[in-house]
Parts: structure tokens; sequence; C-alpha cells
């Protein structure tokens, strides 16, 4: 899974990682889904923001790198499966 | 199959509506299409169900009774559920040798979380399987030597007894110790799978999720910790600045962070539980849940009768957000004044009579 990569990612290649998390986590239908992959994905690029070392930088990116392909799988499976009803979290007009 | 993603796709087209439109913007129209949550006929309608009507599936606080699969263990089952079917103790075909492959690997998962040898992991259907086989397992490989067994009241019950109630999952792990070595006496017989100490075919996509999801808790547990421990402080907070009368069952300092039982005093367990419809929460712990007892659990842990009786149990996981916790406060907070302004009880204390002071007792 993790490809082995022995040059470092350029930082516009981190960055479209990034935006790539961000607008995957948006299709999923599931609010509790989607705000954690959001908020995950955040955290996790944040968190790595500090690591200088660069064979940890390449694998903190491929590891990123296969998550996203796990989360762009699942976006579709769980679209294919959306609830009747959505969550109450996501109603326009809270019921309370 | 194809035809109703169809029609479910054409059906979001058709009933899109402009107010129910998502306020934060989409990247890209065809997700949009595919997958955005709100637009479905049953929006505006909603639907009853055991007589209450439903607008919205309810924020789910219940995660002791089940939690949501991680997408990350989904993706690992799958491909056991398509393609992959073979079964791991098919010694004869490619099919078989994948399988057995597969779930080598996640019996190395389950047993590195627990800093365990592969070798100590027994799949089970279940927590309930796996208590039954460790202490009656036990039990009647030494009941020649030794008869006794030590157990705390606050047990499951499937320990604690000889377990009439199954509530199964589907797939568990136990850990037998190998040195010093313990040895159990087989609760189930047939084809020697598990050692002989647990017959029957494993199913393999299942045992997969139960090693991908060890992996997942493994890499994210100080990350979840620290985030589901900042959400119950902010849950219990939320709630006793605006209400007195709030007892926390157990002791808060050991106490696991993804839950907190909360007990309301001069309001009804049952109302509020009902009232509550916009929030999936339980009374007492998971095992007594279909039962309008109050949980035995709490009894030996010293609470009293009639707060045993007005608790509610809220679970924290991995999918809870901020805006949860904050909508759970405020519909708790709502409800229980709502109770309380009708309760004479409550009326009562709030005049400075002591409940506990008046003799109920009629001729």
């Amino acid at each position: 899974m993790a490809a082995a990569t022995t040059s470092s990612p350029s930082p516009s290649q981190i960055l479209s990682l990034y935006r790539s998390f961000i607008r995957v986590a948006r299709q999923f239908p599931d609010y509790n889904i989607r705000e954690y992959t959001k908020r995950r994905a955040i955290d996790a690029f944040r968190q790595n923001a500090k690591l200088s070392e660069p064979s940890s930088i390449s694998e903190a990116f491929s590891f990123g790198k296969s998550q996203l392909d796990v989360a762009k799988r699942q976006a579709v499976v769980y679209s294919l499966y959306v609830p009747p009803l959505p969550s109450v979290m996501d109603l326009p007009n809270k019921p309370f | 199959m194809t035809s109703k993603i169809l029609t479910s796709i054409l059906r979001n087209h058709l009933t899109k509506k402009p107010n129910l439109l998502r306020r934060q913007p989409l990247s890209t129209a065809a997700a949009a299409e595919l997958s955005d949550p709100q637009n479905h006929e049953e929006t505006t309608a909603g639907i009853t169900m055991k007589g209450v009507k439903i607008s919205g599936r309810p924020l789910y606080l219940d995660v002791q009774a089940t939690s949501p699969v991680d997408p990350r263990v989904l993706d690992a089952m799958l491909p056991f559920y398509l393609s992959q079917y073979g079964n791991p103790h098919s010694r004869t075909h490619f099919y078989g040798w994948e399988s057995d492959n597969a779930v080598e690997h996640a019996r190395s998962q389950v047993a590195s979380l627990i800093n365990a040898s592969p070798k100590e992991i027994v799949f089970t259907s279940g927590a309930t399987e796996s208590n039954n086989i460790s202490i009656k397992g036990v039990l009647h490989f030494y009941k020649e030597k030794k008869k006794h067994v030590i157990t705390t009241q606050t047990e499951h019950k499937c320990v604690l007894d000889s377990c009439r109630h199954l509530q199964q999952e589907g797939v568990g792990a136990l850990y037998l110790r190998r040195r010093p070595r313990i040895r159990v006496e087989p609760q189930m017989n047939g084809g020697g799978q598990e050692r002989g100490i647990r017959s029957g075919t494993l199913p393999t996509p299942l045992v997969v999720g139960m090693g991908a999801a060890c992996e997942v808790a493994m890499k994210e547990m100080e990350y979840d910790e620290k985030r589901i421990s900042a959400l119950q402080q902010r849950l219990l907070n939320g709630i006793t600045d605006k209400l007195d009368g709030v007892v926390v069952n157990g002791s808060m300092e050991r106490r696991y962070v993804g839950n907190l039982n909360l007990s309301f005093a001069y309001v009804e367990g049952e109302s509020l539980l009902m009232g509550l419809k916009e929030v999936a929460v339980s009374s007492g712990s998971a095992c007594t849940s279909a039962s309008l007892e109050p949980s035995y659990v709490l009894r030996a842990l010293g609470v009293e009768e009639d707060m045993a009786h007005t608790s509610i149990r809220f679970g924290i996981g991995r999918f809870t957000t901020e805006e949860e916790i904050d909508r759970a406060v405020h519909l708790t907070v709502h409800q229980v004044k709502k109770l309380r302004e009708m309760s004479p009880l409550y009326e009562m204390v709030e005049e400075g009579i002591n409940i506990k002071d008046i003799q109920w007792s009629q001729h």
C-alpha cells in the first residue's frame, strides 16, 4: 500500500493532498463521518507540520495518500446507501 | 440494485428544493447530486415510529450499546464480502489460503493492540461467548481441583450468571495466556477450529474487520482519548452549570472517558428518556436496557433506588461532535426543567421541605 518514496514531497504536493481530503470529506452524506474526516485530516496535517526529518515527512505523506484512497472509496460506498432520514444535525430547520 | 440507485438519484434530482440546500458550499456538482444529505422527500415530512414523529435521525449518544463502523474498517472488510470469500479453513485451494492469511493477519493485529502473542488470541462470536469460555471453560477444566470463582457485583450479566441473555455482535476475541498456560474446556464442539477451543468456521470479513478496528484503535487511541475526554467534560459542565440535583453515577476519576452516567433528581427516568427523542441514549447499562428495572450495576455502586430510576447513560465516541454535545446539553436541560416544573416533589423541595422526612404511608 505505502509507496516507498525516496524523495520528499513538495509543499504544493502536500497542499494538494490536504485539499483533496477536505474535498472528499464533504462527499460523505453521513454527518458524523463527514465531520470526522474533515476534522481528522485538519488535525493530522497540523500535527505533521512539525515534522522536519525528510524520511518521516515522506512516510507521513504516503500514509496520507493511502488514507485518501480509503476515504475516496468509502465516500462512494456511503453515497450508495444514504438513509431515508437525514441526521437532525443536517436539518435546515432544527426541530429544537 | 442499479435501478434502485438510479431512482434514488433521480428522486434526489426531482425533489431538490432551494430551501433545503446546504449552507456550506459544495465543491463539485456531481458530489452534490450523489450525496447531498438534505435532498430527501422525507426531510420536510419526517416519519412516525412508535407514535413519535421523527423529523431526522437522532444524534447518537449510545455508543456503549453499539458504535458506528469506522469507514477504514469497512474498507478492509468489503473485499472479503465481494471476491475473497474463501473458507479460511479450506486447505486445498487459493481461496482458502488467502482467507487464512487474512485471518492470521487480523489475529496479529488484535494481539499487538493488547501486547500479546497471536497464539494467545482465540476468535469468538463476541464478548458473551468469550466470557462464557473463560469462566465456564476454566471452571469445568479445573473442577476436580478447584471450584471457586471470585467476581464483582458490577460485572456484565454474562459474566455473573450462565447468561441466558444473548446480545452478540458477530465477532469477538478472547485472550488466553500461554505462559503459564491456562486451559479451558471448549463450550462448543465441532471441527476443531481455533485449536479446538472454539469450533466453527470463522467469519473472515468480521475477523478482518476486528483486526482492522484494532489497528485503527492503536493508531488513534491517544488522539481519540484526548478529544473524547474534552467532550465528556463539556457535557458534564454544560448540564451541571444549568441544572442542580444532578449526580454522576460512579467515579469521575476512574471512569472510561467515553461514558457519562447521570441521575437527575425529582425527574422520572422513563419520561425523560421519551422526552429526549432527538437524542439516542439509554438508561442503566447496556445489558438491561430492555427492562424498566434500574441497573443492578448502579445498585451495586451504591446509587439509591430513586436516583437509579432517573439515570441516563451518555456514550461519546470517535465520531461525536462538539455541536452534538451542545445540542444534547440544550435538550436535556430543557426536558429536565420541563419535567421538574410538573413535579410536585420538586415544588416541595423548592419550598424547603426535606422529601426524606415525609411519611408516605397510608392506611
